[in-house]
């Protein structure tokens, strides 16, 4: 499918965090988690204007530094989500966001 | 820009970290300074208190102030007899009277969590004057947000939000912290500001509830300890 014009494109806001836990945490654990706790506070209708993505294989699991990407709008919401993610599973987790970047590439290196 | 979290409960208290952990955590979640805030159990206690507080001080390089939160009426009246012995005087919120004998109170620094188990924000206008003009922070507690779930986090969101619009129009200080019993519960100082802002504060009302408000806090501390201060409002003056 053709690409969309840039101006046609959705303007986005990519967040660098690092996870802060006792234990290792999983991609697949984090995702999860993230995602119900958006739904769980916004709701479907919410989620559905932040345009949440956690970037897979940007994912550093010996670090746990991660990016996650939304709306340029939704930052606030995001950062907001972040702070409520206590456990993901058993493990008691906090997340500090380390640089907020419009572009991958501006958020540096890990 | 510098953030402070002022209410913070360790082992002495109701919490479950250290006071080391808790500074460390502080630390790496990029605070420039937190406050203690326990439950006043004698001079002996308080003294140990301060010695580890100055000990965590030393070995992570943050300010830590030290705090107690008066949890009824009567024993807001005797930290208030006591109050040139430690930093910041909070007290817990929740009943109105409580919350109304906090914002009279001039030597309080913070009302914590006034919505605490209510259905309203436990917040008047005639209350947001007195805390205006006694200088009394309100404060964003994130851990009742944390803590809640479904229909009982609504809730406490609403009344966030009313007493945002209530210090707003009075002008009465706010003030967000996490409220955190451990170091797992500490929470990213933009995060907390985030949220802030989906209560209904602007960007720069929320980073100045978690900068400048305490700030204020922190400056008024210093100067209790400097030997000028006599009682609120009049101060030395050679």
């Amino acid at each position: 499918m053709k690409v969309l014009p840039s101006t046609q494109r959705g303007k986005h806001r990519y967040v660098r965090f690092q996870v802060l836990s006792e234990e290792q945490v999983e991609f697949s654990d984090l995702d999860a988690a993230l995602w119900n706790t958006a739904l769980d506070f916004y709701g479907e209708r919410g989620v559905a204007g932040m345009d949440l993505w956690l970037v897979k294989n940007l994912y550093d699991s010996s670090k746990q530094i991660g990016i996650a990407r939304c709306a340029h709008t939704a930052v606030p919401a995001l950062l907001a989500c972040m702070g409520l993610l206590a456990r993901l599973g058993d493990v008691r987790v906090a997340v500090k966001i380390l640089k907020v970047s419009g572009t991958i590439r501006g958020l540096g290196k890990n | 820009m510098k953030f402070f979290d002022m209410h913070v409960h360790s082992a002495f208290s109701e919490g479950e970290s250290s006071v080391m952990q808790l500074a460390q955590r502080a630390k790496e979640l990029g605070y420039a300074g937190i406050c203690f805030s326990e439950y006043f159990e004698g001079r002996a206690r308080l003294e140990q208190l301060k010695a580890e507080t100055a000990a965590a001080q030393r070995a992570t390089g943050i300010e830590i102030l030290l705090g107690f939160e008066a949890r009824n009426t009567q024993e807001l009246r005797r930290l208030v007899e006591l109050r040139r012995m430690f930093d910041v005087l909070l007290a817990h919120g929740g009943d109105i009277a409580m919350n109304r004998a906090a914002v009279e109170t001039r030597e309080v620094d913070i009302l914590t969590h006034p919505e605490h188990g209510r259905y309203d924000g436990g917040m008047n206008h005639v209350m947001a004057r007195l805390a205006k003009e006694n200088g009394v922070a309100i404060e964003l507690n994130f851990r009742e947000i944390l803590t809640s779930n479904k229909k009982t986090r609504s809730r406490v969101l609403e009344n966030m939000r009313d007493n945002v619009a209530l210090a707003r129009k009075y002008k009465a200080p706010i003030i967000v912290c996490s409220g955190a019993v451990s170091h797992a519960e500490l929470r990213d100082p933009l995060s907390m500001t985030s949220m802030a802002q989906l209560l209904g504060m602007t960007p720069v009302e929320a980073k100045t509830a978690l900068s400048s408000v305490p700030q204020s806090i922190f400056d008024k501390a210093g100067k209790r300890k400097d030997g000028k201060w006599v009682m609120p409002g009049v101060e030395i003056v050679k």
